[in-house]
């Protein structure tokens, strides 16, 4: 079955953030902080951003298409 | 986990390598899923416009009924006024004729293809909505994130020659 491109954006976001859970379980110095500031959280905020919109976008297709069928 | 004592970067350089390859496993997902979204709404634009399209070749068709219901009507009434009362039952310009069923016909044709440019309408909108997020990630995907995934690499670099260097003494 195929899942709608928004949904595997979201799991594949879970994915890096659990992959940064786990390098900055061992990473905690200015670099470390740096990283956050300066490419993690920006990052974080426009995937966030795109998934948001694309779901929405998504889920007006699906309406459209399923009120006007027949 | 060892620290090298070395380098200010205090981490473990796994972590950071399971990171810089998560980050390009990303990347190439997400082009993906981008990819995937633009091709869906073509195919739902592309979906709604063969419905209206249908709907509108439907639409002329009822309309011909009605326009050839509504001839007979007036036939059947100008023959039946001509005519004049009969005597003994029904008007002698035969059976009234009733378009009704055409008329309500054309009518749902003409609501199917509002709803349908309605849904257009509000498509065309949220599209244009979801442009300037889309371009900032295509963006993030094609320029940012590539810097960040060589920054990181760059970071591992140097912890890995900073242990090398270590490692003789250690």
């Amino acid at each position: 079955m195929v899942t709608r491109p928004d949904r595997d954006g979201d799991q594949q976001l879970r994915l890096l953030d659990d992959a940064w859970d786990k390098a900055s379980q061992h990473w905690h110095d200015g670099m470390a902080r740096q990283f956050e500031g300066g490419h993690w959280t920006p990052l974080l905020r426009e995937s966030r951003g795109y998934l948001e919109g694309l779901r929405k976008l998504m889920d007006m297709l699906d309406a459209a298409e399923r009120d006007t069928e027949g | 986990m060892k620290r090298s004592g070395v380098t200010s970067v205090h981490a473990d350089i796994d972590a950071l390598k399971g990171l810089h390859e998560a980050l390009i496993r990303y990347r190439h997902a997400q082009r993906e899923v981008a990819g995937r979204g633009e091709e869906e709404i073509k195919v739902v634009r592309a979906s709604l416009e063969a419905k209206a399209s249908r709907w509108r070749a439907q639409l002329e068709q009822c309309q011909a009924e009605l326009g050839a219901c509504q001839e007979r009507a007036a036939q059947a009434a100008a023959g039946s006024a001509a005519d004049g009362p009969a005597a003994d039952g029904p008007a002698a310009g035969g059976d009234p004729v009733d378009c009704s069923g055409c008329a309500r016909a054309v009518e749902q044709c003409r609501e199917r293809l509002e709803q349908i440019r309605r849904w257009q309408q509000r498509i065309d909108a949220q599209a244009s909505e979801f442009q300037g997020p889309a371009s900032r990630f295509g963006d993030l995907l094609e320029n940012d994130l590539p810097r960040t995934e060589e920054h990181l690499l760059a970071l591992i670099r140097s912890l890995e020659a900073a242990r090398r260097v270590q490692a003789p003494g250690a």
